[in-house]
């Protein structure tokens, strides 16, 4: 009994592996990570929150390298800190890189392991050296902006979408489903500005929505906290609570989904005298005319960001499923019906 | 006589014997014993009332002598050994007859009063003392129930000291009481005047971990025990009663609890279970996320600890064992004070040291606070001895979390329930709730 208790604190001491432990003050723990990809070389930028008595900014460090460890390794070398990135809650691509296909870091992110799958995916519209310059500018405040601005509580809108590695990772290797990425840029008056968002095909981004597609985007995706929406010339409402139901069916051999789209919403300000009627009726047509702008886009650029496909999973036989984005979804029908229910109009009676 | 003479010449250099003549009608008596356990003038004006009355009333004085107490053998040890016990001898001069009388004792005890190391919120608070007798007649009063069976048992040669086993027939169980009388009947000779000698007469292993028995200074707490099945012992001179065997729940269950509404009662339960997780937890948590997992935490924590952490020199594990071994002085040194420094030491070891150790860098303002956390949450569970392993343990979690972080720190949670789970107490296996249920033959 002895000997085994004897044993067992041996193996456990020398099996541990505590003599390479580092203490959290002793680690560098980037928040975002900028990657750009020009002729074979990969360029690395890690936004570091400087860990000093007094809070005070960021730092950017940045390396070059023919894979993205390599320049991580290179950072960590010259730091005197080692970088973890087990903390890195943004990972920023360019768009040049956007549109080349990100499906390779994708990959070795989720390898790695050294990344979570839950950290953002972003796309920037901007250079990223003069993107990391603008946010790492001490008026913004204490350098965690861009952490702050993706987190659903604290910065993050229903205007912009929200899509962490694992789903991109998801949408690279699936038949029926695409994604879409937040495009940001260094902002004049704000240290970060929304540009809308990139559909996202096989990881190459191929076509664009702006920050009010995004919206209705998120809402259809079932993520639309207190988005606010405005009823063209009529009102402002926003969203409480949004429910989604679809029927999936075949017409003629073509796709038809019908969705119930089911919103309750509280009346901002309203602008005129319009009768409630009047605005559920407006919202209606809005949200079916972005949702037409939307799924043309979707059409043209062949990639199922509504994950319509999901829907046809169990009527499709797998070799059809793998055309589903070039001869389906062509084809496909969205048969938008949005329910509105006002809960409440604010102090004042509408009519 | 030659007996007498030989006790008395035993005795003379004690300088509390008594050997006194007394002259009754036509008889002399003689009474001997030791003063400083008998009341001297009361007993002998016990003992020479009725031996008056009796020559008055021309009765057989010789036969009322005999009845006063009981007869012994004139050997001179069995008479050294009666007077030792605190009985007085009394010899009939004529005849040699001797006898042995239950005199009025000296009180040689503290009255009862409140308990010195429990405390009680809405119950009884007399307790338990060092006289065997005295807490016999407080069991009683709490438990007046026909079936409550005491036992004595006498142990030790030389030194001598007697042994009280309390059980409820019908609740006991026959595996519990078996194992208990067989192992207290086969020691008769050992002595026993601390727990650890009781200990090791049960065969207790001496590098278990955890409490076989606990200590109850309040009758309802033993009286509960009886209830639930256990027996309880009392030990001559030991001040509080012992429960045999001590199960899981007895970390968090307090008779005292019984006196609130169910809700209460729960939620105080539930709180000393968290309050000994949080105190076995904590400081290996601190540890395993600080040094080994920190992409556990948080990022906005984590960077706040990183720079509360700024200018530590040391790991984050020797910076826990530094004030954890400071925590473990002040809490050994308040037990030795007078009542009257205890505060002091208190204050500097806990406000000047804390504060200076942090100005100094030496450890960090989190560590302080988790530590503070860790020791008050120690002191939740019930019965003092319990908080000893509480107190172990987390040293086996916190050396876990520094070798394998959180993943350290579970299995570190796992070797503990294992070893729990594996614990037998005269055959009751240690991880039960409410009842104490035995096995066969163990």
């Amino acid at each position: 009994m002895k000997l085994r208790i004897v044993i067992g604190l041996f193996l456990v001491i020398m099996l541990g592996g505590c003599w390479d432990n580092k203490d959290i003050n002793h680690r560098a723990l980037p928040i975002a990570m900028g990657i750009s990809y020009q002729q074979g070389n990969y360029e690395v930028f890690l936004d570091i929150p400087k860990v000093t008595e007094k809070n005070e900014g960021i730092q950017i460090i940045s390396a070059k390298g023919n894979s993205i460890s390599a320049a991580v390794n290179k950072i960590s070398m010259n730091l005197e800190d080692q970088v973890d990135l087990l903390h890195l809650k943004v990972l920023i691509v360019d768009k040049a890189f956007a549109t080349q296909g990100l499906s390779e870091i994708t990959a070795s992110t989720i390898r790695s392991r050294h990344i979570s799958p839950k950290t953002m995916f972003v796309i920037c519209d901007e250079p990223l050296d003069r993107f990391f310059k603008g946010i790492n500018n001490i008026n913004n405040g204490d350098g965690k902006e861009i952490y702050d601005f993706f987190q659903k509580n604290s910065g993050w809108n229903p205007e912009i979408a929200h899509t962490p590695v694992w789903k991109v990772f998801r949408s690279i290797h699936s038949y029926t489903n695409d994604v879409v990425l937040p495009i940001i840029k260094s902002g004049e008056s704000t240290a970060i500005q929304s540009m809308g968002s990139g559909i996202l095909k096989n990881g190459k981004m191929v076509a664009r929505l702006n920050n009010e597609q995004t919206l209705l985007y998120n809402v259809y995706d079932g993520n639309s906290l207190d988005g606010k929406i405005e009823v063209i010339g009529k009102a402002t409402v926003q969203i409480v609570s949004s429910r989604i139901h679809n029927e999936s069916k075949f017409v003629s051999g073509k796709p038809v989904l019908n969705s119930e789209l089911k919103l309750k919403v509280i009346i901002l300000d309203v602008i005129g005298n319009p009768s409630v009627e009047v605005i559920k009726t407006e919202l209606q047509i809005l949200l079916r005319r972005v949702m037409d702008q939307i799924f043309r886009k979707v059409q043209l650029a062949n990639a199922d960001i509504f994950g319509i496909g999901q829907h046809y999973r169990d009527d499709l036989p797998r070799m059809e499923l793998a055309q589903w984005r070039t001869k389906y979804l062509p084809e496909a029908k969205i048969n938008l019906e949005v329910t509105t229910t006002i809960r409440n109009t604010g102090n004042l009676k509408l009519r | 006589m030659a007996a007498m003479d030989e006790v008395n010449s035993h005795f003379s250099s004690y300088p509390d014997y008594v050997n006194q003549k007394l002259q009754i009608a036509s008889d002399t008596f003689t009474f001997a014993g030791l003063k400083s356990l008998i009341n001297f003038p009361q007993t002998i004006y016990m003992v020479r009332d009725p031996l008056l009355t009796a020559s008055i009333g021309k009765l057989e004085l010789i036969d009322v002598f005999v009845s006063l107490g009981h007869k012994i053998p004139g050997q001179p040890d069995s008479i050294i050994s009666q007077i030792m016990d605190g009985m007085l001898v009394a010899v009939h001069d004529a005849s040699g007859i001797i006898v042995s009388i239950y005199p009025v004792p000296q009180p040689n005890s503290r009255p009862i009063s409140m308990p010195t190391m429990e405390n009680s919120i809405g119950g009884a608070t007399s307790a338990f003392n060092e006289d065997l007798e005295a807490n016999i007649v407080l069991l009683r009063s709490h438990l007046n129930c026909p079936d409550l069976k005491i036992q004595a048992y006498n142990f030790g040669g030389h030194v001598k000291s007697r042994v009280i086993l309390c059980y409820i027939d019908n609740e006991i169980d026959p595996h519990l009481l078996d194992n208990l009388t067989q192992k207290l009947e086969a020691h008769q000779k050992t002595e026993i005047s601390n727990l650890e000698e009781f200990a090791h007469i049960l065969k207790f292993s001496k590098y278990s971990l955890v409490n076989h028995y606990m200590t109850y200074e309040l009758p309802q707490n033993a009286v509960r025990a009886l209830k639930n099945g256990k027996a309880v012992l009392f030990i001559e001179r030991v001040p509080f009663s012992i429960a045999l065997p001590s199960i899981f729940s007895d970390f968090f269950i307090s008779e005292d609890d019984m006196n609130h509404p169910p809700i209460y009662l729960w939620l105080l339960r539930s709180l000393r279970f968290i309050g000994a997780l949080l105190t076995l937890i904590l400081p290996g948590l601190y540890v395993a996320l600080v040094s080994v997992n920190p992409d556990v935490l948080r990022f906005e924590l984590a960077h706040s600890i990183a720079r509360s952490r700024l200018d530590v020199p040391y790991p984050a594990i020797i910076e826990a064992l530094l004030l954890l071994c400071i925590l473990e002085l002040i809490m050994e040194a308040i037990i030795r004070l007078p009542g009257s420094i205890g505060p002091t030491i208190t204050m500097v070891g806990g406000i000047v040291l804390g504060q200076a150790v942090v100005e100094a860098k030496l450890v960090s303002n989190l560590l302080i606070i988790i530590l503070a956390a860790t020791t008050i949450a120690n002191a939740v569970v019930v019965g003092f001895q319990n908080t000893y392993s509480l107190r172990l343990f987390k040293y086996l979690l916190l050396f876990m979390s520094a070798f394998l972080g959180v993943l350290g720190l579970l299995s570190g949670l796992l070797i503990l329930c294992a070893y729990i789970a594996g614990i037998r107490t005269l055959g009751v296996p240690y991880l039960q709730l409410f009842r104490a249920r035995g096995e066969k033959n163990v």
